[in-house]
């Protein structure tokens, strides 16, 4: 397969997880292997084979990707300051979903947060129908609140903050 | 979650409106064959809708807040504001079996708001409005 070459719609992504509760994440290489490693945490849904994870059924899958990040250097008598990019951190994903409270995948993320040194491997997904792209990271989960304001369905608001350097792009 | 059934709306609000209002009439739909009856009820269903969620994942939705709205016909004003106040008094605010035992389906809450009142000088009619929206678990 090749990766998606049009643009997609935001509801073409999903949120994925390895299943189990204390799972063993995937390596920082394989992060960026779609046969046998990625796809299995992919659901059928959207183009992988789902054996070893789950759909999060989230509101909207957040901004991914990498953080901005840089040192501002200045030096005495030049005239400009020099802003030199650092290696950034993959970015934060604060998530909202629609509160189930016997949703499966909503309550593994409620232990990871209790317990707070689960690593899980999670996978943005992005699939036009044929082909799938898949970023994959691993992650904590931390924040795990539940909003359940009147007048409007309660939420759960959870955030999963990727480990350093622990990510990686792959398609199908 | 699954997409709620709107046959399973219809049915609990006929036999809501019916078990609070009783024994005035209650219609799903205006008919001017009603016209000649001293006093009744009619309802309407809109705004079923449940938010669509992000993925591949049909069932990703959220609940449903649908709005039905009754119209009270009487040809006494007065008859008109004791029936709407029997709504009010009785859904306003309303948490739980809505509907009854037979037909009813659970709601988180029932929130009536009165449009507004008029009168129709063809049907010989008073005429009261309102919206009653429900919270639906999905």
């Amino acid at each position: 397969m090749a990766l998606p070459n049009k643009v997609l719609p935001g509801f073409s992504a999903a949120l994925w997880a390895q299943t189990g509760a204390t799972p063993t994440p995937l390596t920082t290489a394989n992060l960026s292997v779609w046969t046998s490693e990625v796809e299995d945490i992919v659901g059928t849904g959207a183009g992988g084979t789902g054996t070893g994870g789950l759909q999060l059924n989230v509101e909207a899958v957040p901004a991914f990707g990498q953080d901005d990040a840089m040192a501002n250097f200045s030096v005495a008598g030049s005239r400009q300051s020099d802003k030199i990019p650092t290696q950034s951190a993959p970015t934060s994903l604060t998530v909202t979903a629609a509160w189930n409270p016997s949703d499966t995948g909503l309550l593994l993320m409620r232990a990871d947060a209790a317990n707070g040194t689960i690593d899980r491997t999670f996978v943005v997904s992005a699939y036009d129908g044929t082909n799938t792209v898949a970023y994959a990271f691993n992650g904590r989960v931390s924040q795990f609140q539940i909003d359940a304001q009147p007048g409007a369905e309660a939420k759960c608001v959870f955030t999963v903050h990727p480990r350093g350097n622990q990510y990686g792009w792959s398609n199908s | 979650m699954g997409q709620n059934s709107s046959v399973v709306y219809g049915k609990a609000i006929q036999a809501a409106l019916q078990s609070v209002v009783n024994p005035v009439p209650v219609y799903a739909a205006f008919n001017r064959n009603f016209a000649t009856q001293p006093k009744f009820v009619t309802w309407m269903l809109r705004n079923i809708h449940q938010d669509v969620y992000t993925g591949q994942n049909q069932n990703n939705k959220g609940i449903d807040r649908p709005i039905f709205q009754v119209s009270i016909y009487t040809q006494v004003i007065e008859d008109g504001f004791a029936i709407s106040d029997q709504i009010l008094q009785s859904l306003h605010g309303y948490s739980g079996l809505f509907g009854g035992a037979t037909y009813g389906i659970q709601v988180s809450k029932v929130d009536v708001m009165w449009l507004y009142n008029s009168y129709d000088n063809e049907e010989k009619l008073g005429q009261i409005f309102l919206d009653c929206q429900l919270d639906i678990p999905t």
